[in-house]
């Protein structure tokens, strides 16, 4: 009748289902043309404005805590393509609070596989390519004025801290969306942990002890871009944890899923 | 264990208990919740065994809150029973979800479960390469699909452009694409028309038929289980109320009588009037509100006489004499077993509503 052996489902299989849905989603959003371009064009307006504010502020400060106008744009750059995977990949976790609220996330128990895949796999939100190209462009025009050597070690640092940066952001978002398995009025936790992602934008240090305590050790959002840019700009003034800030990450993000996961075990559904 | 290979589901002494907060009024009452530990324990589900045997159609039937989605969420492996011993396929649903999910097909009321704005045939070969159904088992089945209902004009449409009966019909083609071993329907016909009801009713039976995939239909509507079901599982509060044969129920209930009643005025009205003044007969309208329908028991007070009360108060315009129907008889178990749990068990109905 039914096949009796479990089918084994790996790496390879899990890149395909993603791949396969995906390609479906940009499809399927292409279709209503208009809303296509009225939501780019609303992104790139975004950008734009955050970056004509970054200008103005350095028009008025010249440097801000020591670092100059091409390190802050440095920084800015970084900080805008750590956030493009969190932006493309994991969007649908902010509707995860009306599916918990409404029962309709019962239907991600029903297929073999696993609940957290099936669920950001649903959503890919094209406008973050867009962030990604203007990250992209930011960070080399800094890069270049900067006059830093482009070596094969920098570009692998630069590459491994993009990554790990990009975690914590997810991570982040992750824990703070799953709050809505425990809580009602979660929007609020996610929110905070967008506006969060602002302050990653500028040097840790502009923020007094206190501050880079909770922004190094519990909302770890000076690993998004302030340490790992300290690797390419500063070499010689890098805090030792900027190194173990990779395993940092993984850690993060694990324990975020970990977190995420517990919520869907605790989820009882509402009656149908 | 031997047995359990016939069985697609064995329950025993199955319990699901849930803990609810006592909740207070008011702002305060609120902002205290937020350090309360008061809570009390409501049971969805209270000691139920039943065992399914492959191929088999059960109709899983009760009232509003009455601990159906509970059962079929602890089945399907979403949530973890409180007591008790449950196997799926032979497995233990919530230790082996994803294991379990390989085996069964779920439509979960009005919530569709495909990709929204993708095409029938988009969302399908999604599945194909989610269950890995082989190529040629694949086009089979769409084969037979396509000789039970036309799907030729489903295929391309994105699912939110669709009638609640195109997406209900393609949730059910989708449930059975893998070939499931067992298939929960949780009403599947609830707002439909006639003539969709009906195909998909032709449907489901045709599929099991052809596939021997075992079904667990949860429904409101007696048709579904006039149409499809040879075993109904009744329960109420938790617990069960009935398990066998629906023949067996209809001859259990053979002494009584429903008569079809066509009045002159307004129907609610005459509804209430008539129960207060036969107590000994339950009184309903039927489901297209164009009759009253009276239930009498023989053994108690003859249909003719009960008829003669009522035509000295009310112009009678038309009527019918039936054997009792599905309904009826549900109805008649669900009250009569209100009437035994009486005031005690009205505070759990109120907890397990929202599970």
């Amino acid at each position: 009748m039914t096949n009796s052996i479990s089918k084994k489902r790996g790496l390879g299989f899990y890149l395909h289902i993603y791949r396969m849905i995906v390609i479906q989603d940009i499809k399927s959003k292409m279709s209503y043309r208009s809303d296509f371009i009225i939501s780019t064009v609303g992104m790139i307006a975004t950008n734009v404005t955050g970056f004509i504010s970054f200008w103005i502020l350095f028009r008025n400060f010249p440097s801000i805590s020591g670092w100059g106008y091409y390190e802050m744009l440095f920084l800015y750059g970084f900080s805008l393509i750590s956030l493009t995977p969190v932006q493309c990949l994991f969007d649908n976790n902010w509707s995860l609070r009306q599916n918990v609220f409404s029962g309709d996330f019962i239907k991600y128990y029903f297929r073999p596989i696993n609940i957290f895949f099936y669920y950001q796999s649903e959503i890919f939100d094209v406008k973050g390519l867009g962030q990604l190209a203007f990250g992209i462009g930011t960070l080399v025009y800094a890069w270049a004025k900067l006059g830093i050597p482009v070596t094969v070690l920098a570009v692998v640092e630069l590459v491994v801290f993009l990554i790990t940066a990009s975690l914590i952001m997810i991570a982040l978002q992750n824990a703070a969306a799953a709050t809505c398995f425990w809580i009602n009025n979660s929007f609020y936790v996610l929110d905070l942990a967008y506006k969060f992602r602002d302050y990653a934008k500028y040097p840790i240090t502009i923020f007094g002890p206190v501050f880079k305590f909770v922004f190094t050790f519990l909302i770890p959002i000076a690993f998004i871009a302030y340490y790992p840019s300290l690797v390419i700009l500063r070499p010689d003034e890098i805090p030792v944890l900027t190194w173990l800030s990779p395993v940092i990450g993984l850690i993060f993000f694990g324990l975020s899923y970990k977190f995420w996961m517990l919520g869907v075990r605790k989820y009882n559904g509402t009656g149908s | 264990m031997k047995e359990n290979n016939e069985c697609a589901i064995v329950m025993k002494g199955i319990s699901k208990e849930f803990k609810v907060l006592n909740r207070r009024e008011g702002l305060k009452g609120s902002l205290l919740d937020l350090f309360s530990r008061d809570y009390k324990t409501v049971t969805a589900v209270d000691d139920i065994s039943i065992e399914i045997p492959r191929g088999q159609i059960v109709g899983y039937l009760g009232p509003n809150g009455a601990g159906k989605s509970t059962t079929i969420k602890m089945m399907t492996g979403v949530l973890e029973p409180t007591r008790g011993e449950l196997l799926v396929n032979g497995a233990v649903p919530y230790k082996n979800r994803a294991k379990n999910a390989e085996k069964i097909g779920v439509v979960f009321g009005q919530r569709s479960q495909l990709w929204w704005a993708l095409p029938l045939t988009e969302s399908f070969n999604i599945l194909k390469d989610i269950y890995m159904i082989p190529d040629q088992e694949y086009k089979d089945m769409l084969e037979f699909y396509q000789s039970l209902v036309d799907i030729e004009p489903l295929l391309h449409k994105p699912v939110r452009q669709m009638s609640l009966g195109q997406r209900t019909l393609s949730d059910i083609l989708a449930a059975f694409l893998h070939n499931p071993g067992i298939v929960f329907l949780d009403e599947p016909t609830i707002g439909l028309d006639v003539s969709m009801k009906s195909k998909i009713r032709t449907l489901i039976h045709a599929l099991n038929q052809e596939k021997g995939t075992t079904v667990i239909l949860t429904t409101h509507d007696m048709g579904d289980v006039d149409a499809l079901c040879r075993r109904i599982v009744i329960i109420d509060h938790g617990k069960m109320l009935y398990d066998n044969d629906i023949e067996h129920l209809r001859r259990f209930f053979g002494s009584y009588r429903t008569l079809k009643l066509r009045l002159s005025g307004d129907k609610k009205a005459q509804l209430e009037k008539l129960t207060a003044e036969i107590p000994e007969c339950s009184v309903g309208i039927t489901e297209d509100e164009e009759w009253i329908t009276v239930l009498v028991d023989e053994e108690k007070r003859k249909v003719m006489d009960v008829l003669s009360q009522i035509q000295n108060s009310y112009t009678v315009r038309d009527m019918q004499l039936e054997e009792i129907s599905t309904e009826d008889v549900i109805r008649k178990i669900y009250e009569d077993a209100d009437r035994e749990n009486g005031a005690a068990s009205e505070e759990t109905e109120e907890g397990s509503e929202s599970k």
